[in-house]
């Protein structure tokens, strides 16, 4: 409900910064009057129009979804990608309405405050969306699988990067003395799966350990309604080299030799 | 003379197979574990059943398939692994409780026994008596806690010392959960057993320690101690010796097979698939699938997968899409 409400408020307000960066593109351009030779009401007219599908490019690139930083290196690419794109439509929009182009430096205006805008804006929501998920109690609460190193790890990086994503359980098939990981609550071994999932509302599963158990904890997930996600160390790869890539439309974890020339 | 048999575990190691069932109700060829524990105890003895709170409805419902023998369940104020009472603190509250005075038969619930216990009960001359099954491999002994005893051709030996998980065993022979507690050392079974409840074994040199004499009854027919996916499914397999057994309510089309043991529970249906050495507890339906070593829960659908050594849970819907 919480993330609904976020998503919502983050659309209306993209749609908002979206508007506000080609209006104040015009008037920098056209300067802080109402031309009669470029008239406003035709270029707001297509700046409604294409506002939506800017929406559309960036759920496209699936800039919205949770698991999404936006601060990293592909997000603001992202961005820009769809910056420019949001742009192509609307040269294209307002030549076909109207027969006619304008200033380019405008579009060059538009453009970049979009961009701009955006990024920033993303930047800031971001936090504030992250504080406000992670409040008691969490929006994702996330269970974890395994006692081990990787774990406490993960929960490091969880907590300092105040992902949205809160560790609220540990669970352990073999057994350990260890009490918490990183404030995090050892609450026993799998026999006290299903409980746990259902007192701490789970909603989230990250398995750091138990590869023999994977088939089953997925079974729990799928039952239960859970997001699953396996750390790539349980499979061995810990180099930080793997990759997700389409092998004929199969979805394999790849890991990649460092060495190799030819990556695939 | 009464019988106690320990089904208080929780049985994590078996997870997902014994997440909704306790590990003496796992079935073995279609019956529940105790049950072959429970064939096992002379009929006209009573029987009492020591389980915890989580799995205490489903040992009623058990006992009720049972219905010409006597037995009693007993559930441990225990919903966790951290509250157990010990298997020896089981045994305590148990005698505490009940004011019993009497010889009492222990097994473990989660041990199979092919052994026949009048066998044991007619050895028992008033000394503490366990059961030792012979490895005949001495090597092997290394995991399991031995038992040593003094040399003689007789049935019944007197054991000098037991030795846990030895490196170098100096016997083949190995404790199993069967013994017989005799009443006179009542008060030396409960003050050990207020001071180590885990220490099921222990009461045993505990005796040796006080100079009571333990005797043992060597035994080779088959026994096993199920504490994990290996030992249940090796179990299953020893008992089914290489054949398969498939419940008339279950199905197998032309185009499937079976290899090895397979067992397969109620309501099954196998289609164009290749069973090998697996146990189908039921209710599942298996489509174009390769399973080996498996155990596989009931309520499990199945579709175009291949899997190897897994328990696979209970109501699993494993279904391979058509571009996968």
């Amino acid at each position: 409900m919480r993330r609904s409400v976020l998503l919502f408020i983050w659309l209306l307000i993209d749609l908002a910064l979206f508007l506000a960066a080609y209006v104040s593109a015009y008037f920098f351009r056209v300067g802080f009057i109402i031309s009669t030779d470029f008239p406003l009401d035709l270029y707001v007219r297509v700046m409604f129009l294409v506002a939506p599908l800017w929406i559309l490019i960036l759920i496209s690139f699936r800039i919205f979804t949770i698991t999404r930083v936006q601060s990293s290196i592909r997000n603001m690419i992202h961005i820009a990608y769809s910056s420019l794109l949001a742009l192509a439509f609307f040269s294209l929009a307002y030549y076909f309405l109207y027969g006619q182009f304008f200033s380019r430096l405008l579009l060059v205006y538009a453009g970049v405050s979009t961009f701009v805008l955006t990024a920033l804006w993303h930047l800031a929501f971001d936090q504030w969306q992250r504080r406000i998920l992670r409040r008691s109690p969490p929006a994702y609460p996330l269970l974890i699988i395994g006692a081990n190193r990787d774990a406490e790890r993960l929960i490091t990086l969880l907590n300092t990067k105040q992902s949205v994503f809160t560790p609220v359980a540990i669970l352990e098939s073999r057994g350990t003395s260890q009490k918490d990981i990183g404030g995090v609550p050892v609450l026993g071994k799998l026999n006290k799966l299903e409980d746990v999932i259902k007192e701490k509302k789970i909603t989230h599963m990250a398995q750091c350990a138990d590869l023999e158990h994977t088939l089953n904890l997925l079974s729990v997930c799928r039952q239960h309604g859970l997001t699953y996600m396996l750390l790539p160390s349980v499979l061995g790869i810990v180099e930080g080299d793997e990759r997700t890539e389409m092998l004929e439309g199969l979805q394999p974890v790849t890991m990649v030799a460092k060495k190799s020339v030819f990556r695939f | 003379m009464q019988c106690f048999i320990l089904a208080g575990g929780f049985a994590t190691r078996l997870w997902p197979l014994t997440e909704k069932r306790a590990k003496p109700l796992l079935p073995l060829q279609g019956q529940p574990l105790l049950s072959h524990v429970v064939s096992k105890v002379p009929e006209n003895m009573p029987i009492t059943v020591s389980t915890n709170a989580v799995f205490g409805d489903d040992m009623k419902a058990w006992a009720k398939t049972l219905p010409k023998r006597s037995i009693t369940i007993r559930i441990e104020d225990t919903g966790h692994e951290d509250q157990k009472l010990g298997a020896l603190g089981a045994v305590r509250a148990w005698m505490e409780m009940d004011g019993l005075h009497d010889d009492v038969l222990l097994l473990a619930g989660d041990n199979y026994i092919g052994f026949d216990l009048t066998q044991l009960i007619r050895a028992y001359h008033g000394n503490p008596i366990l059961v030792a099954h012979d490895l005949q491999d001495i090597s092997l002994a290394r995991s399991f806690g031995t038992v040593i005893v003094e040399k003689n051709d007789q049935e019944v030996k007197t054991v000098k010392a037991f030795e846990e998980k030895p490196e170098k065993p100096k016997s083949s022979l190995i404790s199993t959960g069967c013994s017989i507690l005799p009443k006179e050392h009542r008060s030396l079974i409960l003050d050990y057993a207020k001071r180590k409840p885990d220490n099921i074994g222990g009461i045993f040199e505990e005796f040796l320690a006080k100079n009571i004499s333990v005797e043992c009854l060597v035994s080779t027919d088959m026994w096993r101690d199920i504490g994990s996916f290996e030992s249940y499914l090796e179990t299953n397999m020893t008992l089914l010796k290489n054949t398969q057994m498939m419940d008339p309510s279950s199905s197998l089309d032309a185009a499937s097979s079976m290899k090895g043991g397979v067992f397969v529970g109620p309501k099954t249906r196998i289609g164009h698939s290749t069973i090998e050495n697996c146990v189908l507890f039921g209710s599942s339906i298996i489509n174009d699938c390769v399973l080996r070593d498996c155990v596989v829960d009931e309520g499990c659908t199945l579709t175009g997968v291949d899997i190897d050594g897994k328990m696979i849970r209970a109501g699993t819907t494993l279904i391979r899409s058509t571009n996968s």
